[in-house]
């Protein structure tokens, strides 16, 4: 099949803050040195920059201070100064107030943002600067020449359902480019080939994940000041899972909300989105959404292993960014920053080796060594070992980190845990039974007015697919019936937080797993939570996803 | 020499192809221009007066009606014997059909779907879009021999054609061998053979119709009512009812007087399709289904009691 080709100098894969970024970086850098301005392009699968982009977020912003320093005569949407702080920890009924707040939790001069928002202003910046942005186009697959990244292939247009081509057929098109910058975020689809190809993750420990809910929600006037930052730790999450939930003040009675769930719990029957559901009816969070009402709803993965699951994020033409490189503070629960952070400097060390000609593996490691000499290693090291520390329970977990905050991490050991998926128990090992037709554990009839069913929540994350396309997630599904369902119950109808994998029965009564693609807000959960590893999340045509306005 | 390729359909002029023309006039800068007209007839009088040097005709049987490998033949043939620098053509379903085809069998290099061109004479360049039109690319064709460019339609204007007097019609006469392949009957997409927006009643069948063959209970109401069938997206996923016969975000949006929904749940992506309509009547097993909070009237119950028994009492009244 012929393809069309296009050839830039650098391609950055990822609209987000880290690819955003590099780019804007890259014509900062090529605009300082003069001469011939690199060609850029930045590939985003989203129909419009920014709308698969959701975050808490509380921004800290001494990444953004340092890439655009003027940003606030530019029009950063920065939404509120954080002011009152609070830290809860939560029983069923009750909450108790931390009398101090913990020091990575405080959150001074940082603001809170919509990472909606601040991705569309960013793309709004690199495209001013020059920067070409494909948005509606995913990178489907990497394109290797041996050891050495070239480019990327975007995925095929106008095929139906049965992966025939349609009247709209047009294939992927190949971009070549010098280095190609992969910033395509948690559990990156290309960085994950990256990872197997080039083996990425060698010598390094396993990635660590949790998913993330969060809703937006319109309140009633004077219910909350705007800027108050609140985190929560305990219920609705049992002593033996990783995570908490926030609540955010925004301003015109807006107030943005979730819940962190580790992926590595034990229970095959916990749900998050039925936790989600518990922490909305807690008597502090439940006063508080009291007679407002649902706007937008999402979900998504993020990287909590931190420091020591950090891959080798360079090979030969390639760096790695982000998300997509596990560069997240899980006890500042702050990753933005760290995203722009370390997309400049991939920017920095991009810029200089196609300078210097040269862009191979040897080149490029100077970016791994930009990193260790940044605030990006000096936030990141001290607290390597926290989120393996939750593995063994809350209270070793709290214990943990605030030993690393003391010692600044320097005579503590480096903790281990295994990948989260492997975590998970039978049903037999966990309850000590057989179930027949196993549920969700501790769920609650959703009321419609403060608390949803999934299917509901998915209508307000606004995602849509083409109908007629092959299904985005590839599953072997002979697992499912014959030893997922027995095992485990088919964890995948509950880690979903879209409805997207339902077993439904056909009349002779025998179970089949049906695949609702269309419902996928591509939070990237069942790549990684599948006890067998068998579904594969690839891109959807380019333009389908979620429309996260205002997350 | 430049050759403009007109199109024919059931022997009238195609009128891309005067955009065609257009294009060519711009490219030309005083290079002679021809236009070749597959078929002949009375398109070629037509074109006669677009201030081209002369008109190439190609009288065949053979090219009544269009054929991708005599019309291959045909146009390989006449640029075999005229040596043209460019072959322009408008880019129409036809010459998508044909010109990967011709320039392939020529060797010669395609510039498809062109909507611009800057500068004229042998360096002119093309401007195409790439990227579903993000991008504009500026290409040059490489190597010896005609280069074949297609013009997208609408890209030049064919009221912008300097006419001329009227140019000689040459018939040329080529080798041409039948065929190999036949003409069906055109092709005409079906049009959607039920628009539930029009419907003034609707019976609508959800999950809790169970099995396909009890869709059967739904029909026979909606017959008795008068009423178009339709279904939530779960109905239409499994193949039960067709896709043009489901209700919701991801199907129709309807506003009948009257939407009889039976087994439906009311999820809110299936309420958005229907929640217009005027009076809803909804019969579900769970008291607690969505459904009820925009029905007017509900019912909950076993809908395969319920519904036969409606259907026969609406059936003795009518009568």
């Amino acid at each position: 099949m012929a393809r069309e080709t296009l050839d830039v100098d650098v391609l950055i894969v990822g609209g987000g803050p880290a690819g955003l970024s590099a780019a804007i970086r890259l014509s900062q850098l090529a605009k300082a040195v003069g001469g011939d301005v690199p060609s850029i392009a930045v590939l985003e699968k989203a129909r419009e920059a920014g709308a698969h982009l959701l975050s808490g977020a509380v921004l800290d912003l001494s990444a953004l201070a340092e890439l655009l320093p003027d940003y606030r005569a530019l029009g950063a949407p920065l939404l509120a100064d954080v002011g009152r702080e609070r830290v809860y920890f939560l029983t069923e009924n009750r909450a108790l107030r931390a009398p101090i707040i913990p020091p990575p939790l405080a959150n001074h001069g940082n603001a809170i943002v919509s990472l909606n928002q601040l991705g569309r202003w960013l793309a709004g910046q690199a495209e001013a600067a020059g920067v070409d942005l494909f948005t509606g186009f995913a990178g489907q697959e990497v394109l290797l020449d041996g050891t050495r990244v070239i480019g990327v292939r975007t995925g095929d247009r106008g095929r139906g359902k049965h992966g025939e081509t349609r009247a709209n057929f047009e294939p992927g098109v190949d971009i070549h480019a010098k280095v190609t910058i992969f910033c395509d975020g948690v559990r990156g689809n290309l960085t994950k080939q990256l990872r197997r190809h080039l083996a990425l993750g060698k010598g390094r420990e396993p990635e660590q994940y949790a998913i993330g809910l969060k809703e937006l929600w319109e309140v009633p006037e004077g219910r909350i000041e705007p800027g108050t930052v609140m985190h929560t730790l305990g219920y609705p999450l049992r002593h033996e899972e990783f995570g908490g939930g926030f609540i955010y003040a925004l301003p015109d009675r807006m107030v943005s909300l979730g819940l962190v769930a580790g992926l590595d719990y034990h229970d095959p029957l916990f749900d998050p989105h039925v936790a989600f559901n518990r922490f909305k009816r807690h008597p502090l969070v439940s006063r508080l959404l009291d007679g407002g009402r649902l706007v937008r709803y999402g979900a998504k993965a993020l990287p909590e292993g931190g420091w020591n699951t950090v891959p080798r994020v360079y090979a030969d033409g390639a760096l790695v960014a982000g998300d997509a490189g596990s560069f997240v503070n899980s006890v500042r629960l702050k990753g933005i920053h760290l995203a722009m952070r370390t997309g400049m400097l991939a920017a920095e060390t991009a810029f200089e080796a196609l300078r210097a000609g040269d862009t191979s593996a040897a080149r490029l490691s100077a970016y791994q060594h930009r990193i260790a000499a940044s605030a990006v290693r000096q936030e990141l090291e001290p607290v390597r070992s926290v989120h393996q520390a939750f593995g063994l329970g809350l209270l070793p977990g709290l214990l943990f980190a605030g030993l690393s905050m003391l010692t600044r991490g320097r005579w503590l050991g480096d903790l281990r845990a295994a990948p989260g998926h492997t975590r998970m128990r039978t049903l037999r090992w966990y309850y000590g039974i057989d179930m027949a037709s196993p549920t969700a554990s501790r769920a609650v009839p959703p009321d419609r007015v403060l608390t949803f069913d999934k299917l509901t929540n998915v209508h307000f994350a606004g995602t849509a697919h083409d109908e007629d396309q092959p299904a985005h997630l590839l599953v072997h599904t002979d697992v499912c019936t014959s030893i997922c369902g027995p095992e485990y119950g088919h964890p995948c109808t509950r880690f979903c937080p879209a409805n997207v994998y339902e077993i439904v029965r056909d009349p002779g009564g025998a179970a089949r797993l049906q695949i609702n693609a269309s419902n996928c807000v591509h939070c990237k959960t069942c790549d990684i939570m599948d006890p067998y590893g068998v579904i594969t999340w690839v891109p959807p045509e380019g333009g389908g996803g979620p429309q996260y306005t205002g997350m | 020499m430049i050759l403009v390729v007109a199109e024919l359909r059931a022997g009238t002029l195609n009128r891309a192809s005067w955009e065609a023309v257009g294009c060519a006039q711009q490219l030309a800068g005083g290079e002679p221009l021809a236009v070749l007209v597959p078929g002949g007839g009375e398109a070629a009088k037509q074109l006669a007066e677009a201030g081209v040097g002369e008109v190439l005709a190609v009288e065949d049987a053979a090219l009544t009606s269009y054929m991708p490998d005599t019309q291959v033949a045909a146009v390989a043939a006449v640029i075999a014997q005229t040596t043209p620098r460019l072959v322009v053509m408008a880019h129409t379903y036809q010459a998508r059909d044909y010109a990967p085809r011709l320039a392939a069998r020529l060797g010669a290099p395609l510039v498809a779907d062109v909507i611009g061109v800057k500068g004229s004479g042998a360096a002119a360049t093309f401007l195409r879009p790439m990227f579903q039109g993000k991008l504009v690319a500026e290409v040059a064709p490489h190597g010896e021999g005609p280069a074949i460019v297609t013009c997208q339609i609408g890209a030049f204007r064919a009221d912008a054609v300097v006419k001329g007097p009227a140019a000689a019609v040459r018939t040329l006469s080529v080798p041409l061998d039948a065929s190999r392949q036949t003409v069906e009957p055109p092709f005409q997409e079906a049009k959607q053979a039920v628009d539930l927006g029009q419907a003034e009643r609707i019976v609508a069948v959800g999950r809790g119709i169970k099995a396909q063959d009890q869709i059967v209970v739904a029909e026979r109401l909606a017959a008795a009512m008068g009423a178009e069938i339709a279904a939530s997206r779960p109905i239409c996923d499994n193949g039960w009812l067709p896709m043009d016969r489901q209700v919701g975000s991801s199907g129709q949006t309807v506003a009948p007087k009257l939407y009889v929904a039976l087994g439906i749940s009311g999820a809110i992506q299936h309420l958005v399709g229907m929640k217009g309509s005027r009076t809803i009547v909804a019969i579900n097993k769970d008291a607690d289904a969505p459904i009820f909070e925009v029905a007017d009237y509900g019912i909950v119950g076993d809908l395969f009691d319920i519904v036969p028994a409606m259907t026969a009492e609406i059936e003795k009244q009518s009568h």
